[in-house]
């Protein structure tokens, strides 16, 4: 009687939503991996014990064996902090640490910090002195028995935390601060679950109603995505410190769980919402961060072992199957940590294309489970299936337990699974065809698996055509995504068509009388190319099919341009070519001998005058002989060839003006000695006239 | 038409002198970060430990935050900028496209990551930058022979895209060996844009459409004129970088393995991470930014810098470049830096050798033409910051004293006069004192 | 009738030699001494003809010299010649004088053009 009624409670408790086909994934190694990255102790500590306490958790909830041993540094921290009087929050943290590695802590000293903590809590004017002190009073309680931390006033420090409360399930931080946040609400709903279990007189149970009316309202302001997620989000941006959406649903989800755990009777919270914050922090994937993966996994922590209902989550792991390889479709349901889901039964309710919604291929078949390896399989694979994407429906169905734990399971979870397979291409042949008439000049037939390529030529009166078929491994007809005929000129411009087809045949006739203007009037040689490919076709294809000549008429003045080529970065950039300067070649020199030559047949004219004189049979007889007139003669003489010389000086090196100078001096003296000496000799020749 | 009409308006108002940066540090320091959600400063955060380990200081704020800015009384408070907000459709504060384009516009650096569902905002920016997103807002860039290999994706989204740019000074001097996950929208690149470069381009048998539709007309964007990712270098020397899937970036893709439909290898770990750290280190100027100091010239010989040449004379011309390693200036090493002796046209175009010091050097003659002439030095390579570096020099042609003295084809006009000087000299002598007998 | 023009010829070259042969001495020293400029100026010339000008301004320095040279004796012939009634009154010695005084301009001249 007691089983039916619990199996009846788990049926109806497995709600049936539609859900979106999101797939989300429980916890992992890789997440284990990361942790033991982010989580690193720096020279053999943290930074704080609010560190310390996030990666000690990480590595408890997380099982990781590895984990490095920090005991001694924070240990010794702890006992610090814990001897000193310190505030609040860094008590809380070191009594956290504590639980965790159990260092050994003087009981006095606990009864210290309980006994001034009590008073701090009657005294609290702030949410988060409040919170602080209340946890640690719950921890010190866990972690020893022999100190007192039972509150006297348990309805005072209700009360203290409930006038913070707004109206719509959120909280403020404290009285003197008007900004109300989510994040608050769940501190202050872990407050009331510690003041519940401190309290030394039962709370009112009217007084827990009034916070399960909060919760109720703060449920109401849950924000939401399409797939079912739910999550919180803080309104206000900056303030306090902005949380994140992820540390405000976490800190909600804190609270929620540990105000529940508490109290006896269960929180009317619908299932699907705690499945919905479940996904949330799945949908993160692997934070990168140590404070968001540390909320990620100590949240997901809670939510597995909560009071309200306990998430399941259905993940496939292989969504793609190919039908060459004949592969089993495996399902696993686990919680959000990864471990074992409770014994249940995995329907598959219908499977159906995607496209032809109306026709399921699979109805209400079940799952085999293996429990070796923890799977539920279905061999669904056969010769009939076609290949294609398909949309399939599962459904969990629990199997009756004694414990009446509530489990979410998300009711109806779709799937796309995709099933490939090798599509059989045939019977492709390429043919030139004449205009109208129909009749084919060239025909050729295509191995389009193979490597072989074709060499058209044709012109713009004729046609290209290209046929082939497509099947499926179960002989029905195919049609692919992608079906693209590529021409490509040799100056780089492309023209691609798409290949569409009548069923099995796909056909593409190229009409090239309309498509001289498309293919810019360039005549040439074109590369075909045939590329066939789909998301399910194992052996999509990029085939070069070899080139067709095209002979197109040309283009007229106002014809388009094609468009200008890339410009090839490679060669734009690369090192110009060297440029040298010929130099004008110097004017051609009659070799050095001929000159040599020329010069002594040009001397030769004066030594001719010479021998000539000599001929003639000159004398000097007429030279003065008195002295005086002798050396006026020679000094005439000698003055001639001073300026000779003077000039053959000035050839070799003198300038102008210094020439000019001395010519000056020069020529005076040989003016004077000139005139003495032709008067002389005038007036010698005059004598002998008239003699 | 429009958009490349603004887009050359544009690029033709970039001032040529690059005035951003201080010659003694032009790495970028303060960087603003643009998200749509902080759930990406989690899931990208290897991206950005890799920046914040070489030292710059991120500033992660969410793209519609309405205290956001870039400059505050005409001081830019930022020294580059990263949207990693692809669904943003109006920024917060007082970004907006024009003040981003402006920010770029006096020489700082962008990236910019776009996703299936980019804002109109996103596209236009990118358009701005010399790159087209396809238009249709629901596609993604398909590969039926390039995708990568999962257990979970079956629509052929995901890509291992492999068409890398070879470029090391792009890409690091390491040979990325695995290829890179993508999955998200292409871009095509308008061919005359010479300051773009393809540095990932999808595989030839890629095209860009929606995956849940049936094609009736070509895509417009297939092959490998599909860019993937982009960069441009602007001729201020702003560096962008324009990537078409903002996962390609994310935690999840750096750790994952990867293998490409076809190819037997499966590797460990995929090319992402390294590639998108080299690629960053260029787009914030820790690789390829060069600068040119020192230029000298004078002659063989000699060691000052004379104000003339004449033609024919040997000269030496020398000059400093270095590269900015992301903390000091390196010299730079590279055997094709060329000086053009230039009027006009260029007379001489030569090839400079190098110590390996960042010593750059080379002689030649003075063609025998005379003019003023111009040292230049251009050096456009591929990834590198231009320098365009230019000395007046003028060029004189021979004194009437710098030909040579004595004419060896001259010597019988020499004898000839001298002769007839003899000549002269013996004639009135004889002239004078000859007696007839 | 060949022979006869050569007689002709031979004897008018003979009738030509005796009369030359009559004129003073002086005036036989000028002319070889024109016959010597012309000369040298034939020589330049044919080696100009074989190399061309360059140097252009040597060539017509060196020509010029000669040139010069020539028109002055030539000049310096007909103010002594004492047959020519029109210098009758001028002094052979102030016809010297500027000869003299040419010549030494002249070869000025032609070292500064010679280069």
């Amino acid at each position: 009687m007691a089983r039916n009624l619990a199996a009846f409670l788990v049926l109806l408790l497995s709600i049936s939503i539609y859900e979106a086909a999101t797939i989300y994934e429980p916890i992992s190694d890789s997440h284990r991996t990361v942790a033991l990255e982010l989580f690193a102790p720096v020279n053999g500590s943290y930074a704080s014990l609010e560190d310390t306490y996030e990666a000690l958790s990480i590595y408890e909830i997380l099982a990781i064996e590895k984990k490095p041993d920090v005991s001694t540094t924070a240990c010794k921290k702890v006992l610090e902090i814990l001897g000193s009087s310190s505030p609040p929050k860094d008590v809380f943290y070191a009594l956290k640490v504590n639980g965790k590695l159990k260092c050994k802590v003087d009981e006095k000293v606990l009864k210290d910090i309980a006994s001034r903590l009590k008073a701090t809590v009657s005294d609290a004017s702030t949410l988060l002195d409040i919170y602080h002190s209340i946890g640690s009073l719950v921890l010190i309680k866990d972690q020893t028995s022999n100190v007192d931390v039972l509150l006297a006033d348990g309805d005072g420090a209700f009360q203290s935390i409930k006038a913070l409360s707004q109206s719509d399930g959120r909280w403020r931080y404290s009285s003197d601060n008007p900004e109300s946040s989510t994040y608050a609400a769940g501190l202050a709903l872990e407050a009331f679950a510690g003041v519940i279990s401190l309290a030394s007189s039962e709370i009112d149970q009217s007084k827990i109603d009034t916070v399960k009316n909060d919760i109720l309202k703060l449920f109401d302001s849950i924000e939401k995505y399409d797939d079912g997620t739910f999550y919180f989000d803080e309104k206000i941006v900056g303030g306090h410190e902005h949380q994140g959406s992820l540390s405000t649903t976490a800190s909600v989800v804190r609270g929620l769980t540990a105000f529940s755990a508490i109290t006896s009777e269960k929180l009317n919270l619908p299932g699907d919402k705690i499945l919905g914050l479940a996904k949330f922090f799945l949908g993160i994937g692997i934070p990168g961060d140590a404070k968001d993966f540390f909320n990620q996994i100590e949240s997901l922590a809670f939510l597995e072992n909560n009071k309200i209902a306990t998430p399941l989550i259905l993940s496939v792991p292989e969504t793609v199957f190919s039908l060459t390889n004949q592969d089993l479709l495996k399902v696993k349901v686990n919680t959000v940590l990864g471990s074992a889901a409770p014994p249940l039964t995995v329907k598959l309710v219908r499977g159906f294309k995607i496209g032809a919604e109306d026709s399921s291929i699979f109805e209400s078949k079940e799952l085999q489970y293996d429990s070796k390896r923890g799977l539920h399989v279905f061999s669904f694979l056969s010769k009939h299936v076609d290949v294609g994407s398909y949309m399939f429906v599962f459904e969990m169905v629990l199997h009756g337990t004694d414990d009446d734990k509530v489990y979410a399971t998300g009711g109806q979870i779709h799937v796309p699974i995709y099933v490939t397979g090798i599509i059989k291409v045939g019977s492709a042949e390429i043919a030139v065809l004449d205009s109208d008439l129909g009749s084919v000049e060239t025909q050729k037939t295509l191995d389009l698996s193979g490597n072989n390529v074709v060499s058209l030529s044709a012109n713009h009166l004729q046609k290209l055509r290209l046929s082939f078929q497509l099947t499926m491994p179960n002989d029905r007809a195919f049609k692919p995504h992608q079906a693209f005929l590529k021409l490509r000129h040799e100056t780089k411009v492309e023209h691609i068509f798409v290949v569409g087809n009548t069923g099995q045949k796909f056909e593409i006739i190229l009409d090239f009388l309309g498509l001289v203007e498309k293919f810019f009037y360039l005549s040439g040689r074109y590369d075909m190319e045939l590329t066939v490919g789909d998301a399910v076709m194992e052996n999509s294809f990029l085939r070069p099919l070899g080139h067709v000549e095209l002979d197109l008429p040309v283009a007229p003045e106002k014809g388009s341009r094609p468009p200008a080529p890339p410009v090839d970065p490679y060669s734009r950039y690369g090192p110009k070519e060297e440029i040298i300067h010929f130099f004008r070649a110097p004017e051609k020199r009659p070799p050095q001998n001929l000159s040599l030559v020329f010069l002594t047949l040009t001397l030769l004219p004066l030594i001719g005058f010479l021998v000539g004189l000599l001929r003639l049979g000159v004398n000097l007889k007429n030279f003065p002989s008195s002295p005086v007139n002798a050396l006026y003669a020679a000094l005439f003489h000698v003055g001639i060839a001073a300026v000779l010389l003077l000039y053959v000086l000035f050839w070799l090196k003198l300038d102008l003006f210094t020439t000019l100078k001395a010519l000056g001096l020069l020529g005076a003296f040989l003016m004077f000695v000139g005139h003495r000496t032709l008067s002389y000799l005038a007036s010698t020749s005059a004598k002998l006239k008239s003699a | 038409m429009a958009k490349l009409v603004v887009f050359l308006t544009l690029i033709s108002l970039l001032p040529l002198l690059c005035n951003s940066f201080s010659d003694d540090k032009p790495s970028d320091r303060h960087i603003l970060v643009l998200l749509d959600d902080f759930a990406i400063k989690s899931s990208h955060s290897l991206f950005f430990k890799s920046l914040q380990s070489r030292g710059f200081d991120l500033d992660f704020k969410l793209a519609d935050d309405p205290k956001i800015s870039l400059q505050r009384y005409g001081q830019y408070l930022y020294d580059g900028l990263i949207l990693f907000c692809p669904t943003i459709e109006r920024f917060g504060g007082s970004i907006d496209a024009a003040s981003i384009l402006d920010f770029v516009d006096s020489g700082h650096d962008l990236i910019v990551a776009a996703d299936s569902n980019a804002s109109d905002l996103i596209r236009e920016i990118a358009t701005e930058c010399g790159v087209d997103f396809d238009e249709d807002p629901a596609a993604l860039v398909v590969d039926h022979t390039g995708y990568a290999i999962a257990a979970t994706e079956g629509d052929h989204t995901l890509i291992a895209a492999d068409g890398f740019i070879k470029s090391n000074v792009l890409l690091g001097s390491k040979k990325i060996e695995a290829p890179v996950l993508f999955r998200g929208i292409g871009h095509s690149l308008n061919p005359s844009n010479s300051l773009v470069l393809k540095v990932l381009s999808a595989s030839p048998s890629a095209y860009s459409a929606n995956p849940k539709s049936k094609l009736t007309s070509p895509p417009s964007l297939t092959g490998s004129s599909i860019s993937l990712v982009s960069v441009v270098q602007a001729r201020n020397n702003a560096r962008i970088l324009i990537s078409g899937s903002i996962s390609m970036f994310s935690n999840r893709f750096f750790r994952s393995g990867v293998q490409k439909a076809g190819s037997p290898t499966k590797h460990d770990k995929s090319g992402n991470e390294q590639f998108l750290t080299e690629l960053s280190k260029w787009v914030f100027h820790e690789r390829g930014h060069l600068k040119a100091v020192n230029v000298r010239h004078h002659k063989v010989g000699e060691v000052e810098e004379p104000a003339i040449y004449r033609i024919n004379d040997d000269l030496e011309y020398s000059v400093e470049i270095y590269e900015w390693s992301g903390t000091s200036w390196k010299p730079y090493v590279a055997d094709d830096v060329q000086v053009q002796f230039y009027m006009m046209s260029p007379y001489i175009l030569k090839t400079m050798s190098t110590d390996g010091k960042g010593h750059f050097f080379t002689s030649f003659k003075v063609p025998d033409v005379y003019g003023v002439f111009q040292f230049k030095v251009e050096y456009q390579r591929l990834g590198y910051t231009s320098l365009s570096l230019s000395k007046q020099i003028p060029v004189r042609p021979f004194r009437h004293n710098e030909y040579e003295r004595f004419i060896p084809a001259a010597y019988p006009y020499y004898g000839a006069a001298f002769s007839m000087m003899a000549g002269f000299f013996v004639f009135t002598a004889v002239h004078l004192y000859n007696k007839p007998t | 009738m060949a022979k006869s023009t050569s007689k002709d010829a031979q004897d008018l070259l003979r009738a030509l030699w005796s009369a030359y042969s009559a004129t003073p001495t002086n005036l036989k020293i000028i002319d070889l001494y024109v016959i010597f400029a012309v000369f040298t100026a034939l020589i330049q010339v044919v080696y100009m003809a074989l190399v061309g000008s360059f140097p252009f301004n040597s060539f017509l320095s060196g020509v010029l010299s000669c040139v010069g040279t020539a028109v002055l004796a030539v000049c310096l012939r007909i103010q002594v010649n004492k047959e020519n009634k029109e210098f009758k009154d001028l002094a052979p010695e102030r016809a010297f004088a500027d000869f003299v005084l040419c010549n030494l301009v002249l070869h000025l001249v032609i070292m500064n053009f010679l280069g």
